[in-house]
């Protein structure tokens, strides 16, 4: 009995030395050195990161570049290489400056040269970039003196900092020395000569399909940061290996886990600290509303799709005839938001318009009648989707079963990424597809995937009051007049279809529980300078 | 003998010849276009017909072959559209891998394939044989990502992580990379499990095989007479029954091989093993077509080398057989 007592009283000693410790730990601030360890689910497509496609590269972009300004997960925009900025009264000219103590991983200063030299080769036609359309309303930049740096606007653009900030990778200051030296290739492979940022990680080796290892920039511009010694990603596509690897610890951060396997995760690992947010990413349900008239993908000349060119049948299938509720709960086991709106609840300016398309069997099959299609006629289409991710498969499924109901069959369609990508994106032959293509930071990173006359423009509509609105949307300086902007913005694309969401789409980053000091921001702003590890 | 392999040397080369063309044509029929992935949403019709020149997509399909294959001969095995880096150079990488997967799953396939067989042969239609043959029919009949799914599941789930689940540890003084890292004990603790998934399947086949044509020996008159003349039981079965019996066995593990190569695949992937089964597979959803091509010429090579590798074994294993 005596004995049993001392050994509860030892028990209890060390479990209040242990909270005690942590406790400590914590107080005492980030420790520094060590290797965070982390996982991607898919391959980095390759690493110049001006031109390369996909969040796996940008991720290292934001680590081993810098930009001028970063956005914070509530909006504020926070000096990157940039330690202030100002807006002249009429919008047009954005002056920055620049901290002194800034340089590149070979040593060299990151100056204004710099940043103007990055600018000009994204907006430079020859560089093939994805950021170009974004800098359209870029008109010059100018050199002040090695520390401030000037971009003067053709007119006023709302979104500016966002842009640099977070539409996609945001801007990352290339070395014009190292650019000039070496070669896009040297870029793509990820030759750490060819990619000295300015960020708080050097790349030290990239091996495609095996893994990516970053070290410590010591002179890095932040006092102190980064606090790691090493960052190394590795791929690891199976979300059931990644789950076994997560729970042996040999990984300290998931950079995007399968929401689908997020509660067997939440079990397995208790402490694990499984981070997500308000969906920023629209899964997309978009039916075709024009073809090229000539069959050539992208031609000007169109002529209407021969099912999904009458609203009244983009109602009837793409509105009331899909229970988002419904879709939600199978694919995404209820963790997400059914919604309508262009953009997700996650985004600025979000419009809740999901009372425009209201779960209705029966308004769907009087609007198919009257477009002439019933049991004598049947509808008949469609519906594509790619073997990216298996939530598409699910989704595509369910809303075949959805269309039964109303009396139309949909013929899914299964595709890889690439296949999916030169029909979807490429304006190739297709009826309708489900995806979740982008993250939206603002509803004005859109327009290249829904305006008309954009390469990507899912529905290949043709209507340029879309445009029109995004030009307003765009230029207004005023949040409230902005807002009032989206939301006419919103429900027209919505009532007319050329756009149609399904729901958000979830994201989800898992870490250890020993990983501290990361700050979720969604796919936008992944930062591994604060980040230590008490173990 | 050289005269033998000489020739069998000169008749790889057609062979991996059709195959690469085999390959290159299957790929350019494929739906999807590299050039799409490569420029993503910078794609335009002037930015794509540049990349296709710069890559020489732009030639018919036979011209591009003889392109690779003239660059070839002088030892460049082209750069991945998607990534810009050597073909080559990424194959080296990742071929060691896959070798010592292939070799150690074979080794598992054998280590239960021999006394398998053998006890199944020698103790025909008993529970041992029984046992046998039903082991080896579920063998052939669980595909390798399930048997790698449960053993994941037991043993890097289950069993707090007593074998890693994912990520290489080289064998010392193989690193291809210079971050990577090196030690036995940590080689043999990634391979084992992937090894095993890949070998149970092989096993299964071999069993079988060799059951079969254990029994055909020992009933042959040699192997009477050897018991005969007093030879203990060991002796008559190792050297004289399963020698000659491994003959046909060992003609399939030639073509197994081919099998192991598509094993890897799935494999690799479920314990995302940097090796070529992960390069390839990635290289066709990717429609990296150098990177194809560099695949299916290493994996043609390691397929008819090793074919050649089993013919010249026959040699060991049954002194009658002569090469001229």
């Amino acid at each position: 009995m005596r004995s049993r007592r001392l050994l509860l009283v030892l028990l209890t000693a060390l479990f209040g030395l242990a909270t005690v410790s942590s406790d400590v730990a914590q107080a005492q601030g980030p420790k520094r050195g060590g290797t965070l360890r982390v996982s991607y689910g898919n391959d980095i497509a390759n690493l110049d990161f001006h031109t390369a496609s996909g969040y796996e590269m940008m991720w290292v972009a934001m680590n081993v570049g810098c930009g001028l300004v970063n956005i914070t997960p509530d909006g504020k925009f926070v000096g990157d290489a940039a330690e202030s900025w100002s807006m002249s009264p009429d919008g047009l000219l954005y002056t920055f400056k620049l901290r002194k103590n800034v340089l590149f991983h070979d040593g060299t200063k990151m100056d204004a040269a710099a940043v103007k030299f990055s600018i000009d080769r994204l907006m430079n036609p020859e560089t093939k970039s994805a950021m170009r359309p974004f800098y359209g309303p870029v008109q010059s930049v100018e050199v002040v003196d090695p520390h401030t740096v000037q971009v003067r606007l053709k007119h006023p653009y709302a979104f500016f900092l966002h842009m640099l900030a977070g539409y996609r990778t945001g801007l990352v200051i290339y070395h014009p020395g190292a650019t000039q030296k070496h070669t896009l290739q040297d870029r793509q492979q990820g030759k750490p000569e060819a990619l000295p940022g300015c960020g708080p990680f050097r790349l030290v080796e990239w091996v495609k399909g095996s893994h990516l290892v970053m070290d410590r920039f010591d002179k890095y511009f932040v006092p102190g940061r980064p606090h790691l010694d090493r960052v190394m990603i590795r791929t690891i596509k199976d979300p059931v290996t990644e789950m076994a690897a997560f729970k042996a610890g040999e990984i300290d951060f998931i950079a995007s886990f399968s929401p689908e396997h997020v509660d067997t995760l939440k079990a397995q690992n208790p402490r694990a600290q499984i981070m997500t947010g308000k969906e920023t990413t629209p899964m997309v349900f978009q039916m075709k509303v024009t073809v090229p008239k000539d069959g050539k993908p992208h031609s000007k000349d169109r002529a209407p799709h021969p099912i999904f060119h009458d609203i009244r049948v983009r109602k009837a299938v793409g509105c009331f005839g899909i229970d988002r509720k419904e879709i939600v709960k199978i694919a995404f086991k209820g963790q997400a938001t059914p919604w309508v709106g262009m953009n997700p609840p996650g985004t600025l300016d979000t419009v809740d318009v999901n009372h425009l398309c209201p779960y209705d069997q029966a308004k769907a099959k009087a609007l198919l009648a009257e477009a002439g299609y019933g049991p004598s006629k049947p509808l008949t289409f469609e519906l594509m989707t790619s073997t990216e991710k298996s939530v598409f498969n699910v989704i595509a499924t369910v809303i075949k079963e959805q269309m039964a109901r109303i009396g139309v069959t949909a013929n899914i369609r299964l595709v890889d990424k690439v296949t999916w990508m030169n029909h979807a994106l490429e304006d190739g032959p297709f009826d309708a597809h489900v995806e979740d293509l982008l993250s939206l930071l603002t509803l004005d990173s859109n327009p290249f995937l829904s305006a008309a006359g954009a390469r990507w423009n899912q529905s290949r509509h043709t209507d340029t009051k879309i445009n029109d609105y995004y030009a307003r949307y765009a230029r207004e300086l005023d949040p409230a007049k902005r807002k009032a902007v989206a939301k006419e913005l919103v429900e027209y694309a919505a009532d007319k279809l050329y756009w149609n969401t399904i729901s958000g789409s979830p994201f989800y980053m898992v870490a250890q529980p020993w990983v501290k000091g990361y700050t979720y921001n969604a796919e936008f702003e992944v930062h591994w300078d604060p980040v230590w590890l008490d173990k | 003998m050289r005269t033998y392999i000489l020739r069998r040397l000169l008749q790889i080369v057609p062979t991996i010849l059709m195959i690469t063309l085999v390959v290159f044509l299957m790929m350019r029929s494929v739906p999807g276009d590299p050039v799409v992935a490569l420029l993503g949403e910078a794609y335009t019709e002037e930015s794509a017909t540049q990349v296709r020149q710069e890559y020489g997509l732009d030639q018919p399909v036979l011209v591009q072959y003889f392109i690779w294959l003239g660059k070839l001969v002088q030892g460049d095995w082209g750069r991945s559209i998607l990534s810009g880096r050597p073909v080559l150079k990424d194959v080296l990488v990742r071929l060691p891998v896959t070798l010592e997967l292939i070799v150690l799953s074979m080794a598992v396939a054998l280590a239960i394939a021999i006394p398998a067989a053998i006890v199944g042969a020698l103790r025909q239609n008993t529970w041992a044989d029984y046992t046998a043959t039903t082991v080896a029919l579920v063998g052939v009949s669980i595909p390798e990502f399930f048997i790698g799914v449960l053993l994941l599941l037991v043993f890097s789930f289950g069993l707090g992580g007593l074998l890693p689940s994912s990520g290489w540890v080289y064998l010392p003084g193989t690193c291809p990379t210079i971050v990577c890292s090196a030690s036995l004990w940590g080689n043999m603790h990634h391979v084992l499990m992937p090894a095993f998934a890949l070998g149970v399947g092989r096993a299964a086949i071999l069993t079988r095989l060799l059951r079969a044509s254990m029994l055909e020996v020992i009933r042959t008159e040699y192997v009477t007479t050897a018991r005969a003349k007093g030879l203990a039981e060991r002796p008559v079965v190792f050297k004289h029954a399963l020698k000659n019996a491994l003959i046909p066995t060992v003609t399939v593990m030639g073509l197994q091989v081919g099998f192991l190569i598509g094993g890897a695949i799935v494999v690799e992937t479920l314990f995302a093993m940097p090796g070529l089964g992960t390069f390839g597979i990635d290289a066709i959803i990717g429609r990296d077509y150098q990177q194809v091509q560099g695949f299916a010429l290493i994996t043609a090579i390691a397929f008819v080398v090793m074919n050649l590798l089993v013919d010249l074994t026959y040699t060991f294993l049954d002194p009658r057989i002569r090469y001229a």
